[in-house]
């Protein structure tokens, strides 16, 4: 139908496109036609039709974690700016509060992390928008929300925003539009309607919004277990496993890529359950839209321990039986507060959610290990009124016997890359922060990357967590390694850290970050990165001559650049 | 002057160029990535006293968890006649606790060792130690290692004056280097002038010794040092209670390498009596750098006294000495021997003062379900009122005690039982020694002390069986053929070929006067069982009245001589 030029240019633009660009096209399509179908419908009967000037001065903001966000927002800058808009593209983290109340287009792309929670970077924006009295009457803005159908909380993050934005006056022009993993085609839709919103100057009349569809893209794999073992000698405190996987067919992952897996229930604790509440294991039920049976769904979709306080108030509305705010076991409120029948159970299952994924670092490389994926796995202790209990996806892993098979998906993380070959790389892993770091210098020994390369880490005692020691002694013999500094914290009197032998190392380390090195840090998320960020800040400061406010600065910009990036749970 | 023109071992060379035993000793203990030293700094640090070692135990578990092995440090204390006094044993008692194992180990040469201190504790260790007053120099290198003296105070009135030449003698033989107190203690490092005039070392030069070099002083009847498996050897000449002098003995030495006939063990020569003190530090003293000028520098196989003295000729030898002395060896003199077994239980001597010598099995001093001993000899120590003297059978004495101290200390002892131990272990078992071994000697071939005192409890039912209960046969095992529970004299020796198997050695006598012989290649527990069993039986029969089993074996060629 097209017209001989429109097909020529169309062709050329298709065969010179990536499958990428090709889906994104798709989605931005789409959501054009459907803006204008919904257009249609608004102008049929309404005789005059605003047609204002197009607005074309406008912020994108994004909240991002391993930068899906960071990526979409950053390419709808572009395309806009193209299309000649004044478009200003400002992380959350980097954005002036202070301007939120001035703001009067803006459009949100965040994602959500945790159980539900803002990534770290909007975490001062969500608190801002939440905590203070603000009135955003002037605000017009919509929300792209990035998240995983896998989690119970869905997006939330991004629909806290928009509800909260909503509260304090300011105005969706478009609803918010949710994307599951493979989000490339809806988010170009969600684009293709702001653009078309700016384009008739603000007319916002009914724009439709394309349903999230559930992503097909999450490829999941199957491998076997070839070994496994713990890494921490006899006497330590700690089980730390390195566990190596054979992967059916190749997997496409790049160092810095997690490993994500949905544990699996212990049989008997399911056992309890159905005896417990007599209900029948082999009736097939309904969850989140998927038929199978109550004790398949009980073993490998619904989260059972540790049940988040929303989901124990909804069991006691169920139940309709008081119970304090709590997070306690399925199994431990059935036995306190027991359903009456099976038929109750049955209800009881509709409110509980889908268990989330487990992501683990990924410590080998495509470059150095082939076909195998390598995990660092902390078997998790803890103790709940003084009953040893176990972590339930790391307790499974751990004792995998090798033979076992196991499905597995890749979690992406676009933003925990290595850097060009040439450039200079410093690491701070302690504990299971090694893992990603293992993959790093594994690689980079492989391609025979010329940048230098500092390893940071830290443990408890020398002779026992001293982790992946031999390999670390080799790549320090071959140079691999240029320095590492060890920190064990309970080899002496007083508690040793990674970030004292940084301030120990102050002088030099400013000199790699002022020649251009790159920081990563992974590992614990308390204290650990807070405790080295706060230790990089004042070596900035202080090797660097600068005020604390100049610190921050400087280590934001690192940021901007991708020079500073954190990979911590 | 070294004879042999072919090209020093490497051992020679890390000596030479190590500054006076530095080496990069102080950099390698700042290496966080590892618990082991640089290679050349693993030979220097034995100069110090010290042996790096890791737990042959653990090592394919510790690859497998990609951990390196588990290196740890061995020390030696140097303790001339193996005396300390009970402030320096409750000392040793924690920094055990602290830094090591915790296992004090009483060695075949009179001094304690600790196992098991990692790096990062060394320092810390030698530092105690030296606030203790005890240190490790020269307790194990190309050096005079520690000086060995009969034991037992009893044997002579004058133990004392004979007992003082043990200091003397290790002075002697001490490196000029100040090392030692620089890399451990922390000293201020010398300017290098002052080092050069402070550490110019005339006996050790810049090369040291070949080889270790092993002096021992006997008082006779008793020869519970060995005299003869020495590289040097006093033996105290007295009359009516006077110190006369000392015959002096020379190229003795025991350490040989299975398949290596050009190594053996060695009983060393008298070559005379000297019988002024000038004339024994002298000539110990040129014995000493005639060792260094003709040891054989480039195998280290071939390197001790004994190969030195077969090379020159015994009589060669001693005109060398009498040249370097200036004075001329007088004839030996007469004297006797009449065991090696230490005195167990309490004892007085000349002055009155008690004695009690508690049998330590394989010299490990440690509490365990069955008995208390570090606890027993820590009260020892904190009533202040007995010292500690440690004997070459791996026995421990408390010593010097007031008349008036004796009930309390053995009320100690009968506390934890350390007296009822004594005094049931069978005399066989009492005079038994075996040496480390595994889990961290890094030559054993075989268990040693792990194993032996399984071993005789399997051999007490057969020497009962042909009522030989009371018949000190000397048994002594180690788990390669190096020697150092001297098993080459003992009436029975174990020598360890492979895990599980030993040569059987038959025919020394009693007073170490005498080597044995391979008497059955390799063998196992059954077979060696089945032996014993036949061998005493046959002895019990055929002995002559007061005949050894060594000197049976002998008569009956059991072992060819
Ligand atoms: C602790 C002790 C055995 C014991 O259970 O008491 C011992 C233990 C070791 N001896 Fe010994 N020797 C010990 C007395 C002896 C003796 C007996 C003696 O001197 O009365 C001998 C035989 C006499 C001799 O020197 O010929 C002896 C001959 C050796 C040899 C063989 C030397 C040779 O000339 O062939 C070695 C191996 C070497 O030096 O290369 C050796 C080497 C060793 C080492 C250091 C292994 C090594 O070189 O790495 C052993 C340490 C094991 C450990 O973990 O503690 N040890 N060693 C004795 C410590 C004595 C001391 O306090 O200084
Ligand atoms: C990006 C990323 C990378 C990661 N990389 C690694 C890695 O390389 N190595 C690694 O070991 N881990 C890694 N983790 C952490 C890992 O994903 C899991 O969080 C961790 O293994 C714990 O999961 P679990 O199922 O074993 O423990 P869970 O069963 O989920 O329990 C986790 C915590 O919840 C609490 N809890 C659970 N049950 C109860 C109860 N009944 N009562 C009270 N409290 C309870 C406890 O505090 C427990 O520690 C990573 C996480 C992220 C997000
Ligand atoms: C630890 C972790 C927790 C997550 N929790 C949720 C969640 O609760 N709800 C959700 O919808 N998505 C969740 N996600 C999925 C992310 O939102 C999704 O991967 C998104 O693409 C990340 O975008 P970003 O790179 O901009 O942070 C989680 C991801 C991670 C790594
Ligand atoms: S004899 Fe051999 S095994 Fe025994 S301690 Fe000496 S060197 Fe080690």
């Amino acid at each position: 139908m097209l017209a001989e030029h429109k097909l020529k240019v169309f062709r050329e633009l298709i065969t010179q496109s990536s499958r990428e660009e090709l889906i994104w096209m798709n989605g931005f399509l789409a959501g054009l036609v459907a803006a204008e179908a919904g257009g249609d419908a608004a102008t049929t009967g309404t005789a005059e039709m605003p047609t204002a000037a197009r607005i074309d001065k406008f912020t994108i903001l994004f909240g991002t974690e391993t930068g899906n966000s960071k990526k979409v927002a950053t390419e709808f800058a572009t395309q806009a700016k193209k299309a000649g808009f004044k478009a200003k593209l400002v992380g959350l983290d980097q954005y002036r509060l202070s301007d939120l109340e001035k703001e009067e287009y803006a459009f949100f792309v965040i994602s959500t992390q945790g159980d539900g929670e803002p990534p770290l970077t909007a975490k001062k924006f969500y608190d801002h928008i939440h905590k203070e009295a603000l009135k955003l009457d002037k605000l017009k803005y919509s929300i792209l929300a990035l998240g995983d159908t896998s989690y119970p909380l869905f997006c939330k993050a991004g629909e806290d925003v928009d509800a909260q934005l909503g509260k304090l006056g300011a105005k969706a022009v478009i609803p918010v539009q949710k994307c599951d993993t493979d989000y490339a085609a809806d988010a170009a839709a969600w684009f293709a309607q702001v653009m078309k919103f700016l384009n008739e100057g603000g007319h916002t009349g009914g724009t439709t919004q394309a349903a999230v569809k559930k992503a097909k893209g999450k490829k999941h794999y199957k491998g076997t277990i070839l070994g496994n073992v713990n890494l921490n000698d006899r006497g330590s405190s700690k089980q730390t496993h390195h566990i190596e996987i054979e992967a059916e067919d190749d997997v496409a992952y790049e160092p810095g890529d997690s490993l994500g897996l949905i544990p699996h229930n212990k049989q008997e604790t399911v056992d309890n359950i159905l005896s417990l509440t007599g209900a029948d294991g082999d009736t097939e039920i309904e969850f989140r839209n998927e038929k199978l049976s109550l004790r398949e769904a009980l073993t490998r979709k619904i989260n059972i321990i540790y049940l988040p306080e929303r989901v124990v108030k909804q069991y006691a509305a169920t139940v309709q039986q008081d119970i304090p705010d709590t997070r306690i076991d399925l199994l431990d409120l059935l036995r306190i507060y027991p359903v009456k029948d099976a038929a109750q159970f049955e209800q009881v299952v509709s409110v509980l959610e889908p268990m989330a994924p487990r992501l683990y670092s990924i410590s080998s490389s495509p470059e150095a290990h082939g076909s195998e994926i390598h995990l660092t796995v902390a078997r998790d202790i803890f103790h709940i009124n003084n009953e040893l209990k176990h972590g339930l996806c790391s307790d499974h892993l751990c004792l995998l016997e090798p033979g076992t098979a196991i499905d597995f998906h890749i979690h992406k993380n676009n933003q925990f890359r290595l850097p060009a070959n040439d450039k200079d790389v410093i690491m701070i892993g302690p504990g299971t922060g090694i893992a990603p770091f293992r993959s790093f210098l594994a690689e980079r020994d492989a391609l025979g990357a010329e940048g230098r390369n500092w390893l940071f880490f830290g443990d408890q005692k020398f002779t026992t967590d001293f982790l992946y020691q031999t390999e670390i002694q080799n790549w320090s013999q071959t140079g691999v390694l240029t320095k590492v500094n060890l920190a064990f914290s309970r080899d002496q009197a007083s508690k040793i850290y990674v970030q004292h032998r940084m301030l120990e190392n102050a002088d030099e380390l400013w000199q790699w970050i002022n020649d251009g090195a790159h920081i990563y840090i992974c590992g614990a998320r308390n204290p650990m990165s807070n405790d080295v960020e706060n230790t990089l800040l004042q070596i900035i400061e202080r090797q660097g001559g600068k005020t604390i406010t100049e610190a921050i600065a400087y280590l934001d910009a690192m940021k901007d650049e991708n020079r500073y990036l954190l990979d911590v749970y | 002057m070294s004879d042999s023109n072919n090209k020093l071992s490497a051992t020679e060379h890390i000596k030479m160029k190590s500054d006076g035993l530095r080496g990069t000793l102080k950099q390698s203990l700042k290496d966080e990535l590892t618990g082991a030293l640089r290679e050349d700094d693993q030979a220097l640090i034995k100069f110090h006293g010290m042996y790096q070692q890791d737990d042959r135990d653990r090592r394919e578990e510790r690859s497998a968890k990609k951990l390196e092995w588990l290196y740890s440090y061995m020390v030696r204390l140097r303790l001339p006649g193996g005396f300390i006094t009970g402030e320096q044993w409750e000392a040793l008692h924690h920094i055990a606790g602290r830094h090591s194992t915790g296992v004090v180990k009483i060695t075949t040469r009179q001094t304690i060792q600790l196992h098991g201190i990692l790096k990062s504790h060394v320092k810390p260790t030698l530092q105690e130690f030296n606030t203790a007053g005890l240190d490790s120099i020269s307790a194990c290198g190309d050096v005079n290692r520690n000086v060995i003296c009969g034991a037992h105070p009893k044997f002579s009135p004058i133990h004392e004056e004979i007992f003082a030449y043990a200091d003397k003698l290790s002075q002697l033989g001490l490196p000029r280097t100040k090392a030692y107190y620089e890399i451990w203690l922390d000293e201020k490092p010398l300017t290098q002038e002052v080092k050069e005039q402070q550490e110019k070392d005339p006996l050790y030069q810049d090369r040291y010794l070949p080889r270790k070099f092993k002096i021992a002083i006997a008082i006779p009847p008793n020869n519970d040092v060995d005299v003869f498996a020495n590289d040097l050897g006093l033996i105290a000449i007295v009359e009516n209670n006077t110190l006369k002098g000392f015959n002096l003995v020379v190229g003795g030495g025991l350490g040989a390498t299975h398949g290596n006939p050009n190594t053996y063990p060695r009983l060393g020569d008298t070559l005379g009596f000297l019988d002024t003190e000038e004339k024994v530090l002298k000539a110990v003293y040129e014995v000493i750098t005639i060792q260094r000028d003709y040891g054989n520098r480039s195998d280290r196989k071939l390197s001790r006294i004994k190969y030195t003295i077969e090379k020159m000729g015994v009589e060669n030898f001693k005109k060398e000495l009498e040249k370097r002395c200036g004075f001329a060896l007088l004839p030996e003199k007469p004297y006797k021997f009449n065991s090696r077994s230490d005195l167990f239980g309490w004892h007085k001597n000349h002055e009155g003062k008690w004695y009690y010598t508690a049998f330590v099995e394989a010299g490990r001093v440690l509490d365990d379900e069955k008995l208390a001993f570090k606890t027993a000899f820590l009260e020892v120590a904190q009533t202040r009122k007995a010292n500690f003297r440690f004997t070459c059978n791996q026995n421990l004495i408390l010593a010097d005690i007031e008349e008036k101290d004796k009930k309390e200390i053995d009320a100690i002892l009968r506390k934890y039982d350390i007296i009822a131990h004594t005094d049931k272990a069978s005399v066989v078992r009492k005079d038994s020694i075996a040496c480390v071994a595994f889990n961290t000697c890094p030559l054993a071939l075989a268990e040693a002390q792990r194993y032996l005192p399984t071993l005789i409890t399997k051999m007490e039912p057969l020497l009962s069986k042909y009522g030989l209960e009371d018949d000190n046969i000397s048994v002594r095992m180690t788990g390669c053929p190096n020697g150092c529970g001297r098993p080459y004299v003992a009436e029975i020796g174990f020598v360890g070929t492979s895990y599980g198997h030993y040569n059987l050695h038959l025919g020394g006598d009693r007073i170490g006067s005498r080597l044995n012989k391979v008497y059955k290649e390799s063998v196992n527990e059954d077979a060696i069982l089945k032996e014993l069993d036949q061998l005493l039986g046959i002895y019990s029969k055929e002995r002559k009245k007061n005949e050894t089993f060594g000197d049976f074996a002998q008569r009956l060629k059991w072992v060819e001589y």
